[in-house]
């Protein structure tokens, strides 16, 4: 056991616990983030995604050891900002969420994206969320929510 | 019982490496999925783990008249968006496994996890990479193809750790890259393939060829280089099949879950092909 902490959606968080432990497991089972999914549990699928000081990370690949000192945001913090709700309602026009497995992933990588990059094109669409998967969509309604806020224009990014 | 070093610096790592027999974690993204039992139970680290993630004395690029200097704990992410470092490389990062695991794991990472499907190494084979290692002691550089020694055997002794990367300029080289896999993201590769040449006056100068994912490490045989080193290129496009039958003897792929070692020989020596009738 080791003492380890960082900050969880704003607030700082102190943990005696083994530094190899998955920051999914951390999220989910010690602070009860259950807006983070586990998917493959290997990398593939996204679903676990979380952002790290402003970039997304596989929190399944993610030992605790490597947060420490950093802000992690979950899709439950990202929820109270008003890029959620642009990202959230371009979500319910296109039908961009079915089962809402991969949806968590999917938003905070949308994010990750218009962050840096306000007017993606298609492709850079497409290349952001290359590491999420969704079985239900087939990721067209996804890809046009996202074009469609990058149209709207950089008003909050 | 196992032990979890976080060190704060490399000289308090070099320390932990000199007394502990440890795995070493950077991203996590290849140990963590090895070691993974089940969601929820912790993973199962067999001997004692350094984590040098948080070490930003290992996270750098630069370059000086040699070549350019990559810090063991530089993400691949930086290494993608670098302005200094060979095209070949950040086209082959491109391509490789997802933007998330581009965030977080390193190259120097991909090259100790020695898998033979690991695509960074073959642009470092044709690149004539270097590592520096380090310990208490001081430091040694070694060739990449000395440092990997077979499937997930490299070369480096307990107490050092990969401190740099080297890459030697090559300012004229023309390089080419080729991934196959199935799909276009997030996929181990069935065959790789890294080509480089720089054509002078209708003369071959340069020729260098690498192969990844068919071999017990990426396979490169300068010994059939030097032998187009030279030619005309008229001379080169009509030696293609002897090129081709010489380089046919050192590749020699598997059956997988991925793929049968006859597609992955047959599109090998394709890709070689077009390659060689790319040259001009």
């Amino acid at each position: 056991m080791e003492k380890i902490s960082f900050y969880l959606n704003g607030k700082q968080v102190k943990l005696a616990i083994d530094p190899s432990t998955r920051l999914l497991d951390v999220l989910r089972i010690r602070l009860h983030m259950t807006g983070v999914k586990e998917g493959c549990g290997e990398g593939e699928c996204g679903a676990c995604s979380v952002l790290v000081d402003g970039v997304c990370y596989n929190s399944c690949l993610t030992p605790v050891a490597n947060v420490m000192g950093k802000h992690i945001v979950t899709i439950e913090g990202f929820r109270t900002t008003k890029q959620y709700r642009i990202i959230a309602d371009a979500f319910a026009d296109f039908g961009a969420s079915q089962c809402g497995f991969c949806t968590p992933g999917m938003i905070l990588n949308a994010y990750a994206l218009l962050k840096n990059n306000p007017h993606p094109s298609e492709e850079e669409v497409r290349i952001a969320l290359s590491g999420n998967l969704c079985r239900c969509t087939g990721y067209n309604a996804i890809v046009k929510a996202i074009l469609e806020i990058a149209e709207k224009g950089d008003i909050v990014w | 019982m196992v032990n979890h070093y976080i060190p704060s610096s490399l000289k308090e790592a070099l320390k932990v490496l000199n007394n502990h027999d440890c795995y070493i974690m950077a991203g996590g993204t290849d140990l963590m999925v090895v070691k993974h039992q089940k969601s929820g139970i912790v993973p199962n680290f067999d001997k004692d783990v350094c984590y040098i993630s948080n070490l930003k004395e290992l996270q750098y690029i630069y370059e000086d008249e040699q070549g350019v200097h990559i810090g063991a704990g530089t993400k691949f992410v930086d290494i993608e968006n670098s302005m200094i470092v060979p095209d070949l490389l950040k086209q082959i990062i491109h391509e490789l496994a997802s933007p998330n695991i581009r965030n977080m794991a390193t190259m120097a990472g991909n090259i100790a996890n020695a898998s033979p499907a690991g695509d960074s190494i073959v642009g470092l084979y044709l690149l004539d990479a270097k590592l520096e290692l380090v310990n208490v002691n001081g430091s040694r550089l070694v060739p990449i193809e000395k440092f990997i020694l077979g499937v997930r055997k490299i070369a480096r002794k307990s107490n050092e750790i990969i401190k740099e990367i080297f890459i030697p300029h090559h300012d004229d080289l023309n390089t080419y890259w080729r991934k196959v896999g199935s799909r276009a993201a997030e996929s181990i590769s069935k065959v790789t393939f890294a080509g480089g040449y720089q054509v002078e006056d209708g003369v071959v100068k340069d020729l260098r060829m690498a192969f990844g994912s068919i071999g017990v490490t990426c396979v490169r045989d300068q010994k059939i280089e030097q032998k187009c080193i030279g030619m005309t290129v008229e001379e080169l496009h009509k030696n293609i099949d002897n090129i081709l039958n010489d380089m046919s003897k050192n590749i020699t792929p598997i059956t997988d879950q991925r793929s049968t070692k006859e597609y992955r020989y047959k599109v090998a020596m394709n890709i070689l092909k077009d390659f060689l009738n790319v040259i001009e």
